[in-house]
């Protein structure tokens, strides 16, 4: 699996629950052994483009910011046909980034095969360190929820 | 959003697109003139100032590089610059080669993301990098081959690409061998040529006549282009040293704007960034990137912050080469990192960062506690001559709609290339792609 499948956390860990991407992506990390590459990110789109190009699967895990209970879990595809489904929803500080680089790396065919981005609703986001609690106690359920979708990519929806 | 009422006009724009992170404009227009102008851009690290407070004096590096993702390489020399003054220490040989060489990484990577994603479409009629791509996808390719380049600089010595950890005060955890540096050359030869290339494409973009009529201020470090330090000085004369600093720059209200502004005492606003670095360093450029400015007809006398995307492509270049003189003369250090002991003091470091000079502050007891810290980003300092710009070019520019002067005003803004992504990462969003 190590090389093929990347996981991106985003995010700002000094923003409070902007930094919830980056917890997520090292809890699964850590349930899938280790043998998974991930990525800390900011959202920069080119950045993310390097990062996921070329690999079987990406999942990017984000701050949502949709008026959701916090700690809302919500997983969207970049489904082959368009981007519809990144663009609909209100997702995340940094989906703006996410939707930019989404559309970015489909016109300069740098996508990865599979793009899954999952979301947890954030809570509190001025500066300062560390989750608060309802998103703190959705990291565990996403975390089970992105290792889920690289040992078993093709039954996943 | 456009109000109109009576004789006053306001408009505003709530989120600037394409400028780094997020920001708001807003004008107000009374009687045919311009009454108030105010960006909403950039919110000052004042968190991160009181979380360095009974830190030790070996954090900042690590504590502000999170202050920024575009230009945390910045904020790691400005702190390690401060605090190295404090303690007493100099850093100099492979190990201050080796700090310009990262840097050189980030001007490339800030630089480049600019030119390309952010400003270029501005020229060319596009409403962004995504529109620029399906109609030119070689030309955003290089741009992001380009910016590439200044990743793998800043991964390799600085030890990740974002929120580099390799660096510490006195030097660095781990320093590169010499064929580590020397597999990077190739790629740098290339970037120099792709470097070369969007200098001559840039400049033969159409320019709005425009002037930024001010001071401009940049640091000077005779025998190189300024990055990793030296004196502050301007075209209208000052020349002053860090510890000068916070005497000779003031916070304070403006008739135009509500914010508080920075200002030269007794001078009043002044621009910071590739505008100011060249018109005040251009005889120490390397001579591949000074022969390249003077083809495309560049001056050390240009004062439009349009063609400020021209610079900023001649520093890209001039910092590949840069890179690669670095690379050509490096002999890997026996320690990765000089000794720093602590003692009581203030310490003030600055370094050029890709928007401008970023000053740092720092008091420590004896034991190397930090009692105190202050961080002034070069786009905070710029904030007022954005404001008097954009004043300006509006009074000029009133026979507009709102709807095209809102367009052309956002524009001067992105030319000023605001680095707002340390302020408020978190947008209520709704995406419109109608």
């Amino acid at each position: 699996m190590t090389g093929r499948v990347v996981l991106i956390g985003v995010g700002n860990p000094y923003r409070r629950d902007d930094g919830v991407g980056w917890v997520v992506a090292e809890a699964a990390a850590r349930r899938l052994g280790g043998a998974v590459e991930v990525r800390q990110s900011d959202g920069e789109p080119t950045r993310l483009l390097d990062a996921w190009a070329g690999k079987e699967l990406a999942v990017v895990i984000d701050a949502m910011h949709s008026g959701a209970e916090p700690g809302t879990i919500r997983v969207l595809e970049a489904a082959d046909e368009s981007s519809a489904a990144l663009s609909r929803v209100p997702l995340g500080s940094h989906a703006l980034g996410i939707l930019h680089a989404e559309t970015l790396g489909r016109t300069l065919d740098q996508l990865p095969q599979r793009l899954v981005v999952v979301g947890i609703e954030a809570d509190e986001s001025g500066f300062g360190e560390g989750l608060s609690p309802r998103v703190a106690s959705a990291v565990g359920t996403a975390a089970s929820l992105v290792a889920r979708l690289v040992e078993a990519p093709t039954q996943e929806q | 959003m456009t109000h109109r009422g009576g004789e006053e006009r306001i408009f505003s724009v709530d989120a600037l697109a394409r400028v780094e992170g997020e920001g708001g404009m807003h004008v107000v227009i009374r009687d045919g003139h311009v009454q108030d102008v105010q960006l909403r851009i950039y919110e000052p690290p004042r968190f991160f100032e009181a979380l360095l407070r009974g830190r030790a004096y070996t954090e900042p590096p690590d504590i502000t590089a999170r202050i920024c993702g575009i230009c945390p390489v910045a904020y790691q020399m400005s702190a390690c610059n401060a605090i190295e003054a404090l303690c007493g220490v100099t850093v100099d040989g492979p190990l201050a080669d080796l700090r310009r060489l990262l840097y050189c990484g980030e001007w490339i990577e800030s630089h480049s993301l600019h030119i390309y994603l952010l400003h270029a479409p501005d020229f060319l009629g596009y409403d962004g990098a995504i529109e620029l791509a399906a109609d030119h996808r070689d030309l955003v390719r290089r741009g992001l081959e380009l910016k590439k380049i200044g990743n793998q600089l800043v991964e390799l010595i600085g030890g990740r690409p974002i929120h580099p950890v390799n660096v510490k005060v006195g030097g660095f955890y781990r320093v590169p061998s010499e064929r580590e540096l020397a597999q990077l050359a190739p790629r740098l030869e290339h970037a120099r040529q792709l470097a070369i290339d969007t200098v001559r494409w840039v400049a033969g973009f159409d320019f709005p006549d425009h002037v930024w009529p001010g001071e401009l201020v940049s640091l000077r470090s005779p025998g190189e282009y300024p990055i990793t330090g030296g004196r502050l000085v301007s075209t209208l004369g000052l020349d002053i040293g860090p510890e000068e600093f916070e005497e000779r720059v003031v916070e304070e209200h403006v008739a135009h704007s509500t914010a508080l502004h920075a200002r030269l005492v007794e001078r009043g606003e002044y621009l910071l960034g590739p505008l100011a670095r060249f018109a005040l360093n251009a005889h120490e450029l390397s001579p591949i990137a000074q022969d390249v400015a003077r083809e495309v007809g560049l001056s050390p006398d240009e004062r439009n912050p349009f063609r400020s995307i021209v610079v900023r492509a001649v520093e890209v270049l001039y910092a590949c080469d840069e890179a690669l003189t670095i690379i050509g003369r490096y002999r890997q250090p026996d320690r990765p990192a000089v000794d720093v002991p602590p003692r009581a003091g203030v310490g003030y470091g600055w370094t050029e960062a890709p928007r401008g000079m970023l000053w740092h502050r720092y008091e420590t007891d004896a034991d190397g506690t930090i009692t105190s810290a202050r961080i002034v980003p070069p786009t905070s300092q710029n904030q007022a001559a954005m404001e008097r710009d954009l004043f300006n070019f509006v009074e000029r520019h009133m026979h507009l709609g709102d709807h095209e002067l809102g367009h052309r005003a956002e524009q001067v803004i992105r030319s000023y290339d605001p680095c707002i992504s340390c302020a408020t990462h978190f947008l209520d969003l709704t995406v419109d792609r109608a």
